[in-house]
């Protein structure tokens, strides 16, 4: 109340200074009036009210309220950004009651685009904008969250459901196969990684997809840049903005796992013997055993706290923000994470001429204790409890039975993680109005991540103790020149032109240090002398990045326009060609603007564009040119007992020729606004080719070096993106909009090194788990094509001889024989599935009525295929598994029961189609309910708005997928080769959340 | 126009403005350039790696031993984790499958590591600044570990490529013929048993002329056998083991000594690889042959018929454990359950265990049986035998059956050196000696290789233990001799998979 009081009275003294300084200067007619908003009624402050025809205006102030000095025939300009611009002749009135529409068609939004802004309708490539009145209705703790389904051409996949959140954003599907696929983030015009921003400070993203729009980043372009735009404050009164949210989180399903008295029976037939005797299974079966998933999996509970002020005057404005967040896991046990984040965002006219700005975001991560092994509690012996009677730990399978690792409770209970990631971003600019037509801006910044990742096994599960603290300090500092010129060269035609220089840094030092044998567990990684063996090592790196860049905007008639842009980048990762050069074009036709379609009341907008660029892509690590020679201790070698420090040859060859990877693309794009915009429908058409492949192939093992670095093959990406807005129904109590979004891209091989028809990559999956790789990449097909035999069921009676032939007999898988040899070899591996969707979808409903909200969100994914060798290790086949504990089992094939699971010992192959699942779902990734209390009982408190909300993440998934569930799985690594293979995933959640905004 | 220059210049300001500032040069000072090796310094930090590759081969001898599961004297569990170990205990391969089994790459994998260690100090000794005798010492030691590597690869995978000292990648390497192997094998080891030091004079540790000459003396006796089968190469087995004989520095050492933590590094030691005194690394013998009941991974025990046949005495209650330990590991700690053994018949595996393996192991550094124990790579009994067998194929005489009787002096518990006749035969056969050898290096990654060359393996496979639960799905004959390249290296090169890469000369 307070607060309203302050509020009056400043507002009236504004306006009595404002009303004495009008009459003083003009001693004209002062005209007052309020402006509302069609939609809801309420006062919009900062709407510009300009007098036409000269620069004489006012905007008005927090409650909605102007005054401006004019003659009975002037006309009033009222424009605000997202409304419709209305013009009003004063006349004869003195107060004057305006009410501004809601602009659905948004043609004239201004949008943020690489190094500048654009409206909307001069757009001529593909970009896709993700407004936070898209997503601030459901409660996110994360940016990918607000991507997901909601951005055509946008694949966003969860890959855990660790707390914390672990997404991969691809844009346009993958161009590289050892390089990175990761976006670019730009956050306010400083190059920053997406975790270091607060999602609900975002007041939008914009998505730059075709080569035109992200040419313009040259060699950091090639796999689409996602623009962030935080928010800033609006002159007018102070808001405050308080946002709490809790809630709980499961995993979505369990496993099919056999119980112990199941398990025990499967133990006995497999090995041949009375591993348990008749008595033991029975009391196994009248006492349970021990489900270890009940073990393993728990209910967590998470918190979101977001809290911020913002406001200005005419010189200065301001946003400031705080958020708290924390989350358990789902995933016994201690984990942790909390993440603190505070903002400022300031922006100053220092004169007509000259604006400065500041954002500054400090944020701290910590991420504590560590979950249990699913892939080894998931395979652990249900016969064997996880503690004996005297409430110890069993350590191990008591009659090792299962699998030989250790209890997954010992780790995960007793083990310390404590990660500390802090990170402060400062990001300045200078803008300068040099002349009318003639901007300089100068923007610089700071990025500095101080990561401290300390972890400590105690004695219990390490056996003598192992800590390891590595500290890692990076700094990334840019600088970005921008001359902008608008030459008048006549009413028809429009001109801009744009002239930057860039210089980005990147440092990065770290210290990795571990120690081993410590004689207690008192100290942890807090004293590593405790430790009898320390090792330590440590690098240093820097990385440049130089770029010149000019851009074209030219406009004729406001029908026909066309874009171009050229970067050139240099580059300090590459040894000779340092430089890569960036061209592209742009051209758009406003065909709604020609004078045969331009009052057509059905089509209010139809646009035409068409587009060409080249991007690149310098996808590799420092010194990822050279071959570097191995030192530490695993090369030291004890001659009489004591180490001798030694130096190993690299295993990996030099390649001093290795360039950028470089990527052409091609766009023809169609906007199509139906009935003012009711109907919006977005077409793009793309296909992109990338040539000079980064590719970290493998070496045969026995020339001696593992790895080499090339450049060489084509990859083709092509596909299509629809997305279609539809305001179904508005009215006084109803508002109805959807959004459907639909994204189809196929990925395939063209070529590789000179005659090679295929490569091994993505080693992250194999490492040591299994003999071959579960993918490669071959020419003809997708990037992540899955290998394995082809599985055709089981050696049944009366096949004896045909299984004879294979050296198997009826119980044994049976495999085809593709090269028709009469053996089972290597020769008759072929590609068995796909990983990559045929098309992905996001469905968004906002249902209002009344005070009412619901707003929802769909997505899927269609024709993907999952490797589940998560279940395969279930089955007993890998090398770390003795016996099945998975539900399959039951009816594992026995002379009496002639099923088609196998059930010999030896010959099943765990990379075969037996594995091949179907991943196609669709979930109900996000519905909420909110209820907005009525404005004449806020009133009563002083509030300006209050909502209450409920809403479930992950309601329900619709899949034939037998594992955790087919997202996760869809990629268990950021390798993009290895999409679709189920290993070791950790589920994602089902959460409940119900949550309170406030705003006064 | 004024307007237009500023324009102008400002453009041109902003083009201009730090052009020179970034260099653009990736700063490598904290780069170590591979192969270059001038100073004594860099020479002995080079042969350091060539050291540990060794020791990482042997470290985990089920995976390294994965091929050679025909073997009479080792099989493994008939369920669990195993099938790949049980496709060669049971004979399942031969014309190119399995060769995407786990566990097959990893001898592979580690000779051939080794062979670029090798290559690379090799190669980078060429422009060396050091002394001369430095130099040529170091070339050795790096000639006898290629060497080693090679002969191991061929006896288990058959004829490989030739990748020397220089060598680039071109990705249309070719398999060499065993033949081609064999005589580089030869060249490398008469240039090593020329520049090391004779034994006793080697710095701790290190290789000496003695294990250069054994090395050969291996390679002779497998020269002359299958399958180039050019027996003149007996007589030079012979004579390269007599050398080794002569040098009268190695000594057997009493059988309760042998398999002591320090009998590996003893003089009857001609080479072993050894483990850092802060017991930081370790070797997994012990895991390997301890089945699960005692903490173990039940990969290698003794074929019943082996240990039936293995004669009665001191070097048989040394080589087979017959109570099994039977121990759990509360809170981690390896603790003896009770009873805390168990007889092997009852035991989970129902075999012996090798005892040779576990009679140094270590309980307390982690819930496993570990090994801190030098592993040896050839011992002065081998030697012996060696020069037994070799003799006996070209005309045995007294100092070969003295070499032989020496052995079975030693397994008797009696002092080697002395005359005995309760246990010294005037004749033996080939065959004869071959088996005395399966005995005393039973397990000892050795057997395998002189059944292949001696064309025994079907002999062997037909007396197995009918009770043996690991069942063979065929009498192996020439075809399962050696075992199929891993497909790695078969699918991401040009080489071509046994039998048809196979090539003898």
């Amino acid at each position: 109340m307070k607060q309203q009081l302050n509020a009056r009275i400043k507002r009236t003294v504004f306006s009595g200074i404002m009303l004495f300084a009008v009459f003083v200067l003009y001693g004209q007619n002062p005209v007052q009036g309020t402006v509302t908003s069609a939609s809801d009624g309420a006062p919009i402050p900062g709407v510009n009210v300009i007098i036409k025809g000269t620069a004489q205006g006012t905007a008005t102030d927090f409650d909605g309220n102007f005054t401006i000095n004019a003659s009975p025939d002037n006309v009033l300009v009222f424009s605000f950004l997202g409304y419709k611009t209305l013009e009003q002749t004063v006349g004869n009135q003195t107060t004057m009651t305006i009410v501004l529409e809601e602009d659905a068609a948004a043609l004239d939004e201004v949008v943020v685009v690489g190094y500048g802004t654009a409206r909307r309708s001069d757009l001529t490539g593909a970009l896709t904008s993700v407004s936070s009145r898209d997503f601030d209705k459901q409660p996110l703790n994360d940016v990918s969250q607000a991507l997901q389904g909601r951005a055509a051409g946008v694949q966003v996949t969860q890959t855990s459901g660790a707390p914390g959140g672990n997404f991969k954003i691809r844009i346009r599907g993958a161009n590289s196969i050892t390089g990175s696929n990761e976006p670019l983030y730009v956050i306010d015009g400083q190059f920053a990684s997406i975790n270091t921003i607060n999602v609900n400070d975002i007041q939008s993203m914009e998505v730059l997809k075709d080569a035109s729009s992200t040419a313009i980043y040259g060699t950091r372009g090639a796999n689409g840049v996602i623009l962030i735009t935080t928010k800033t404050g609006r002159s007018g009164k102070p808001k405050f903005d308080v946002d709490l949210f809790t809630g709980i989180s499961n995993i979505t399903q369990k496993l099919d796992l056999m119980n112990a008295a199941e398990f025990a029976e499967g133990v006995n037939f497999s090995d041949g013997t009375e591993v348990f005797t008749a008595q033991e299974i029975a009391d196994l079966r009248a006492n349970g055993g021990e489900d270890w998933q009940e073990l393993l999996f728990q209910t967590a509970h998470f918190n979101n706290i977001q809290l911020s002020a913002s406001g200005g005057s005419d010189a200065v404005d301001y946003y400031i923000s705080g958020n708290y967040y924390d989350a358990g896991g789902t995933v016994v046990d201690h984990q942790m994470f909390r993440r603190l984040n505070l903002r400022t965002n300031l922006n100053a006219k220092l004169s007509d001429k000259i604006k400065v700005g500041l954002n500054f975001n400090v944020g701290q991560t910590k991420a504590t204790g560590i979950r249990a092994d699913l892939g080894v509690g998931l395979s652990f012996d249900p016969t064997t409890p996880a503690f004996d009677d005297n409430g110890d730990y069993n350590f191990n399978s008591i009659k090792n039975l299962a699998t030989s690792q250790t209890n997954p409770l010992v780790a995960a209970e007793n083990n310390v993680r404590r990660n500390i990631n802090d990170r402060i971003s400062i990001n300045g600019n200078f803008n300068w109005d040099i002349l009318d037509n003639l901007v300089f801006n100068t923007s610089g910044g700071l990025v500095k991540t101080d990561i401290h990742n300390n972890a400590y096994a105690p004695l219990i599960s390490s056996g003598s103790g192992r800590a390891d603290v590595d500290n890692i300090y990076r700094t990334n500092l840019y600088n970005t020149n921008r001359l902008t010129y608008t030459p008048d060269i006549g009413e028809d035609h429009s001109l801009k032109i744009d002239a930057i220089h860039e210089l980005v840094i990147d440092r990065s030092n770290s210290v990795f240090i571990t120690a081993t044998d410590f004689f207690t567990d008192l100290v942890t990684y807090k004293d590593l002398s405790a430790a009898n063996v320390q090792t330590v090592a440590n690098n240093e790196s820097k990385r440049e990045l130089e770029s010149f860049l000019g851009r074209v905007n030219y406009a004729f008639m406001n029908k026909y326009l066309l874009t171009a842009s050229f970067r050139a980048d240099g580059s300090s990762v590459f040894q000779k060609d340092k430089w890569g050069y960036f061209p592209s074009g742009s051209l758009a036709w406003k065909i709604s603007e020609e004078d045969f379609l331009k009052n057509n009341e059905t089509l209010n907008n139809l646009k035409l564009r068409l587009s060409y660029g080249e991007v690149g892509n310098q996808g590799i690590n420092v010194f990822g040119t050279r071959s570097r020679a191995v030192l530490g201790l695993a090369v030291n070698y004890p001659f009489d007992g004591t180490d001798v420090t030694g130096v190993a040859p690299s295993n990996r060859i030099s390649n001093p020729d290795l360039t950028w990877e470089k990527t052409k693309q091609i766009n023809i794009g169609l906007d199509l606004g139906l009935f003012n915009s009711v109907v919006d429908l977005s077409f793009d058409y793309y296909k992109k080719n990338t040539t000079d492949l980064l590719l970290d192939t493998q070496l045969p093992p026995f020339v001696g070096p593992t790895n080499k670095f090339v450049n060489a093959g084509e990859v083709e990406n092509k596909g299509f993106e629809i997305t279609l807005d539809a305001r179904i129904l508005q009215n006084d109590k109803w508002n109805v909009t959807s959004t459907l979004s639909i994204t189809g891209n196929k990925n395939k091989v063209l070529s590789l090194n000179d005659d090679v028809q295929f490569l091994v990559v993505g080693d992250v999956i194999r490492a040591n788990t299994f003999p071959v790789n579960p993918t490669r990449v071959e020419v003809g097909l997708p990037i992540s094509s899955f290998r394995g035999y082809v599985f055709e069921g089981v050696y049944q009676l009366g096949e004896e001889t045909e299984a004879a032939q294979f050296n198997k007999a009826p119980g044994d898988a049976k495999y085809r024989d593709v090269n028709g040899d009469g053996l089972i070899t290597t020769d008759d591996i072929v590609t068995v599935g796909d990983g990559n969707p045929d098309f992905i979808w996001g469905w968004n409903w906002d249902i209002s009525y009344k005070n009412w909200n619901l707003n929802f969100l769909l997505t899927g994914s269609q024709g993907n295929d999952i490797y589940n060798l998560q279940r395969g290790r279930l089955m007993a086949l890998g090398a770390q598994q003795f016996h099945a504990v998975h539900g399959d089992y039951r009816n594992r094939w026995t002379s009496t029961n002639p099923s088609n699971i196998p059930s010999g010992r030896d010959g099943t192959e765990i990379l075969s189609s037996q594995f091949i699942e179907d991943g196609s779902y669709m979930t109900m990734k996000n519905i909420a309910l909110s209820y907005n209390v009525d404005p004449d009982v806020l009133d009563k408190f002083g509030l300006d708005g209050l909502r209450l909300y409920a809403s479930a993440e992950n309601l329900f998934i619709l899949t034939d997928y037998t594992g955790f569930d087919p997202e996760a799985t869809a990629s268990v690594s950021n390798e993009d080769a290895d999409i679709g293979i189920d290993y070791n995933t950790y589920p994602i959640n089902r959460s409940f959340t119900f949550g309170i905004n406030v705003k006064f | 126009m004024n307007r237009i220059y500023n324009i102008l210049f400002l453009f041109g300001m902003v083009m201009l403005v730090n052009v020179s500032c970034l260099d653009l040069e990736e700063d490598t000072s904290s780069l170590l350039q591979v192969g270059q090796i001038a100073s004594e310094a860099d020479i002995e930090a080079n042969i350091s790696p060539i050291y540990i590759s060794v020791r990482r081969t042997n470290n985990d001898p089920h995976f390294l031993r994965t091929a050679t599961y025909g073997a009479d004297d080792i099989t493994t569990w008939i369920a669990g984790n195993k099938a790949p170990l049980r496709v060669f205990d049971r004979f399942d391969y031969g014309s190119g499958e399995n060769s995407d089994i786990n566990w097959l790459p990893v001898a592979w994998d580690n000779y051939w590591r080794t062979i670029y260690y090798c290559n690379t100090l090799i190669e980078g000794l060429k422009t060396a600044t050091a002394s001369e005798a430095l130099v040529k010492l170091a070339d050795a030691e790096a000639r006898v570990f290629r060497a080693h590597a090679y002969l191991n690869l061929v006896k288990i995978y058959g004829n490989v490529p030739l990748i020397l000292d220089g060598y680039l990648p071109t990705g249309e390497e070719q398999r060499a013929t065993v033949l081609e192997n064999y005589q580089q094998i030869e060249s490398d080891l008469l240039i090593a048993e020329v520049s090391l030091p004779t034994p006793g004079s080697e710095s701790t540790g290190r290789a000496s002329a003695g294990f250069a000459k054994t090395v050969l003396a291996d390679l002779y006796l497998t020269w002359a056998g299958w399958p180039v089968k050019d027996n003149s190469k007996y007589a030079m087995a012979a004579a390269k083991a007599k050398e080794v004989i002569d040098y009268n520095h190695y000594t057997l050492l009493p059988i309760e000594e042998l398999w002591t933590f320090e009998g590996a590094m003893s003089t009857e030691t001609v080479f072993s690889v050894r483990y850092p005194a802060d017991e930081s690394r370790w070797g997994s013998q012990g895991t390997a042959f301890t089945f699960h009941q005692g903490r173990g991974f039940s990969d290698c025990f003794p074929e019943l018929r082996f240990f039936n046949d293995f004669p009665e005495g001191p070097r048989k209650d040394y080589t087979f454990l017959l109570d099994i330990p039977n121990r759990n590991a509360p809170g981690g700690v390896i603790t003896p359950r009770n009873p805390p053994t168990i007889p092997w018949e009852d035991s989970d595996r129902g075999h012996p265990m090798y005892r040779k393996y576990v009679f140094a192991e270590d309980l307390t550094v982690i819930s496993r049986p570990v090994n801190f124990r030098p592993y040896d790579l050839y011992r002065y009994a081998e030697v012996l035998l060696i020069y037994a067998e070799a003799q006996a194929r070209v005309g045995e005489n007294a100092s070969s059956i003295e070499a032989l009787n020496q052995v079975k002096r030693r397994a008797a518990g009696l002092p080697y050196s002395v005359p005995n006749a309760t246990v010294d035969v005037a004749t033996a056969t080939p065959n004869e000696i071959v088996d005395e050898k399966g005995w005393e290096l039973a397990a000892e990654n050795k057997r395998w290789f002189d059944l292949v060359r001696t064309e025994r393996v079907a002999e062997m496979a037909a007396k197995r233990d009918p009770s043996e639960p690991v069942t063979l799905v065929r009498m192996p004959t020439s075809a399962q001799y050696i075992a199929p390249i891993p497909f790695e290296s078969i699918s991401l090169s040009k080489l071509v998979q046994n039998p048809e890469g196979f090539k003898i000369q």
